[in-house]
């Protein structure tokens, strides 16, 4: 095996445990607290309405414990303290964590709490609207922000197109996402402004054509572009600025470069490593992003659907959004690792 | 960049224009809901959405009919006849209506009731909300001579039971018991079996073809004979129900409303933003928008090219806006002190400043215009009164201090009056009914510690009784006066967050919901209102609207009182040319 692979492998190895771990704590911190998803099961009384029979009520709630698994313990082994005495108890492989272990373990994400329904498939529907929104949004943000970078690095910014470029750019950095997506909205798709592009993503209807559907997406992803392309254009002017007043960017002037010369061959390598992490930290405000985005869109996505699960305490369904994410962000840093030794060939990957 | 921009927006222009925003031959509806309904098993309706999904596929012995905030037959020809045995006993006598049949022509039957009623009592179902509307119900007793005439046997008397009683999608036997093999259980020994969980293989059975069908997301496996058939769900985006050609309540001479399916294809497109959703209205991509909040309608109401589209109503609902005391905390124990505190709320402002002045005041949890013949209006509506608060509280026993407001507690010790109000997050209502209070409640010299609460934690927040206030909305129905869940001293660990109850306030309520006799049931109202503003356990500030928005071509909406405030099945288009502008 290359050292590469086994760099993977190990990279991969470490990834998985670190996402295992990670998954585990959130599994038992949500389970400690088994009341709120039954509450929110069972409602809130109306008045009016024909009361239950003294202990029905209680035993309604056992019956919710018992079909959503709460009622098992929640981990191989308990701790109970009577009267000052702290005693622990053996629950063999029968609890809630074990399951859920096993079960992940042959693939099975466990079942909604709120519908019984098995939770992957909801999240493979879900993903197939985040990824294209994602995707698009990173590819439109590292575009443009090496097109930003490169323009806003070119001259000097303290007056002109630039200095407005990068007043511009620090003004959307400050705002808020739902300020920019709602911005957008009452923007291009109102009729007392500009009615030209969708209010929402669902109006598509199976007859329209793919071009029209496309239009759906155009500001869920311009509104996350905007979201991280300020960042990432500001960084990057940054970095190729003081790159630019290196001796070897003088060096290449001297020599007759023009300026844009010295950026795009000398500057930009340089500048990549930095920007590599910043590119592989996208995730997180991609997650935190679609998760407004896709509720102002109406997008199903995993933003949305992770959202509504923690608002309804469907604690399998955030487990399993944590285990995604955890994954992705591990995998995410996993492979800017790579790049940086294809970046620089002086950084060596050890397992 | 700037040729990115250009791009979308020459290729948003030719979709707009290619947009057609007729609708499609007046016969499709597009309405707004603001999630998804999760679960269309009639077993374990999740939400109202999902309720009235099953209204559309199901039909129930008896429906609410919005037009007259009272319950009609549906499949049943007639309300039932009440016989009450004894004093623990009541029959309902029911008769399906002849012309009932489910899709392949198959009368309704008795039998599909009964079965049903073995669906709600089978243990291991997620059917514990139905069941426990229904608990009061024991057996079911066939006619022999008619098979669409049976008799429910219910433990206890109470007016409700007439219409609750009613209020379940009746399914179809063949479908999950092909065999009948249930025929030969009782529906008392499903009962019997769903209150000690005992098994039984007919019934562990049966809840597994049920799980296997998995009829929450397809509900098509377990049809119903509701006027709709659902075409198209997309989870989290639209649901389509198309109208069924041939539907046995089309025959009927003269539908009742209940009984009414005008347009050929419902969609409820599934927009949680208001913003987005008012958009997609005013781009004619959605119909109907009901539930819109008050900021919303003022801005709709405020554009002229709104008000040429678009009829804009305004219902008041039996939500009603309410604060409540936890009784059991020493410093709010007695009723002068909780009268006192009910004096800082100022609920005329309030309405104004969080409904647009749309709702109504009220002097307790009974709607002042719909349950007029019961609503006690002799009693004052609560007003803000900060001197009558200060009298109040120093006969209660308190002091005012320059520490703020003491008294000797049962211990000896001085305790201090200061609050802790609790409220959802999600609602500015509640949050400005919240800083209200607390500025009041200032001026008074009394610390108010705010603490919102995230949504789905508040119900658990107001069970344990971790709270001193809260402000929460009390949903009411106008189909009973039973208050027992929310005031009795039995539910004082479920439903009674106050944590309320006197003997005396228990045998009130008792009565009230024992009344037989109009006047007998007006009377004992009276005196309920009267005790709850004299004990003040919770102050009711007003009763909420519900208001809608609607294509102004679109008629027969039933703006209504009661969820989801309009009716989707009634709905017609008007002839363009005709309609006029609509404000109510």
């Amino acid at each position: 095996m290359t050292v590469l692979g086994r760099w993977l492998l190990a990279q991969l190895g470490r990834a998985g445990l670190a996402a295992w771990a990670v998954t585990s704590f959130v599994f038992i911190l949500s389970r400690l607290d088994a009341t709120k998803p039954v509450d929110l099961l069972l409602g809130e009384p109306d008045a009016q309405r024909t009361t239950l029979a003294a202990g029905a009520s209680a035993a309604r709630r056992l019956a919710v414990e018992q079909r959503l698994g709460l009622a098992e313990p929640l981990f191989y082994v308990s701790r109970a303290q009577q009267a000052g005495v702290v005693s622990w108890q053996w629950h063999g492989l029968h609890n809630q964590y074990h399951h859920w272990l096993v079960g992940l373990a042959h693939g099975h994400l466990g079942l909604s709490f709120r519908d019984g329904q098995p939770i992957g498939p909801r999240w493979r529907a879900a993903l197939a609207y985040t990824l294209p929104l994602a995707g698009l949004a990173t590819l439109g943000a590292v575009a443009g922000s090496l097109c930003l970078g490169l323009a806003l690095a070119g001259g000097p910014q303290s007056r002109g197109w630039r200095a407005g470029l990068h007043l511009l750019l620090t003004g959307l950095q400050g705002l808020p996402l739902f300020a920019v997506a709602l911005g957008l909205l009452f923007a291009f798709a109102n009729p007392d402004v500009l009615n030209i592009l969708p209010a929402y993503a669902d109006a598509a209807t199976a007859e329209e054509a793919w071009p029209q559907q496309a239009l759906r997406l155009v500001l869920p992803v311009a509104a996350l572009v905007l979201a991280v392309l300020p960042e990432l254009a500001l960084l990057l002017a940054s970095i190729l600025s003081q790159e630019l007043s290196a001796d070897y960017a003088t060096t290449a002037r001297a020599k007759g470069l023009t300026t844009n010369q010295v950026l795009i061959r000398h500057a930009l390598p340089n500048a990549l490593l930095p920007l590599l992490t910043a590119w592989a930290g996208l995730l997180p405000t991609l997650v935190a992003g679609a998760v407004v985005v896709e509720t102002i869109f109406a997008l199903p996505g995993t933003g949305r659907l992770l959202a509504e699960a923690v608002a309804a305490h469907d604690y399998p369904v955030v487990v399993a959004g944590v285990l995604f994410t955890a994954l992705a962000r591990l995998l995410a840093l996993a492979l800017a690792d790579v790049l940086y030794a294809w970046a620089d060939p002086r950084i060596r990957l050890t397992p | 960049m700037k040729y990115f921009w250009a791009g979308c927006l020459l290729a948003g222009s030719m979709g707009s224009c290619s947009q057609p925003v007729e609708q499609q031959a007046h016969t499709a509806v597009r309405i707004r809901w603001t999630r998804d309904p999760e679960n269309l098993s009639p077993l374990s309706l999740s939400n109202q959405n999902a309720v009235d999904a099953a209204n559309l596929l199901y039909c129930g012995l008896l429906q609410a009919d919005l037009a007259t905030g009272t319950y009609a037959p549906a499949l049943a020809d007639s309300l039932p006849q009440i016989q009450l045995l004894g004093d623990s006993l009541t029959h309902l006598r029911y008769q399906l209506r002849s012309a009932a049949t489910w899709d392949d022509g198959r009368p309704v039957l008795a039998t599909d009731v009964a079965f049903t009623l073995k669906l709600i009592f089978c243990p291991g179902l997620p059917n514990e909300k139905v069941r426990s509307s229904l608990n009061f119900v024991r057996d079911i007793r066939f006619d022999p001579t008619n098979p669409r005439r049976f008799t429910l046997v219910c433990r206890g008397q109470a007016p409700e039971f007439r219409f609750e009683s009613g209020d379940f999608p009746v399914l179809p036997e063949d479908a999950l018991d092909p065999t009948h093999s249930l025929r030969r259980l009782s529906l008392a020994r499903v009962v019997a079996a769903s209150a000690d969980a005992s098994p039984i293989p007919a019934l562990t059975a049966l809840a597994e073809r049920y799980q296997k069908a998995d009829i929450g997301h397809h509900p098509e496996r377990l049809a119903g004979c509701g006027p709709y058939r659902l075409t198209a769900w997309e989870t989290r985006r639209f649901l389509t129900f198309e109208r069924k050609p041939h539907w046995w309540a089309d025959a009927l001479p003269a539908a009742p409303l209940v009984l009414q399916a005008k347009p050929l294809q419902l969609r409820f497109s599934i927009i949680p933003d208001d913003a987005t959703a008012t958009l997609a209205l005013r781009r004619h991509e959605v119909d109907v928008l009901p539930q819109v909040s008050a900021r919303e309608f003022k801005r709709l109401q405020a554009s002229a090219a709104a008000q040429r589209d678009f009829a804009f109503y305004s219902t008041v609902s039996y939500e009603v806006v309410t604060a409540g005391f936890n009784t059991r905390r020493s410093i709010l124990r007695d009723s002068l002190t909780r009268q006192a505190i009910s004096k800082l709320f100022d609920p005329a402002r309030l309405l104004q400043a969080t409904q647009l002045g749309q709702g109504l005041r009220t002097v307790g949890l009974l709607h002042p215009t719909n349950d007029r013949r019961y609503y006690n209006s002799s009693l004052p509506l609560p007003t803000y009164d900060l001197p009558q608060a200060q009298v109040l509280l120093r006969r209660a026993g308190w002091l005012r201090q320059p520490t703020g407001w003491t008294r000797p507690a049962a211990n000896g010790q001085p305790e201090q009056l200061a609050l802790a109000l609790c409220y959802r997050t999600e609602e500015s209502t509640f949050k400005t009914i919240a800083l209200q209070f607390k500025a009041a409640a200032t001026l008074l010299g009394i610390p108010v510690d705010l603490r919102p609460v995230e949504g789905s934690a508040m119900t658990t927040t107001l069970r344990e009784g971790n709270f001193d206030m809260y402000v929460r909305i009390q949903k009411g129905n106008p189909f009973a006066f039973n208050y027992t869940a929310i005031l009795h001293s039995r539910t004082a660990n479920e439903g009674n967050f106050s944590k309320f109850g006197t003997p005396t306030t228990d045998r009130l309520i008792e009565a009230v919901d024992a009344a037989t006799t109009p006047a007998q049931k007006r009377q004992l109202l009276h005196r309920f209102q009267a005790m709850l503003q004299g004990q003040a356990p919770l102050v009711p500030l007003f009763f909420l609207p519900y208001r809608l928005v609607a294509d102004r071509h679109i008629q027969h909406l039933y703006p209504a009182a009661i969820k989801p405030g309009y009716s989707a099945p009634t709905i017609t288009w008007a002839d363009k040319a005709a309609a006029a502008p609509v404000q109510q």
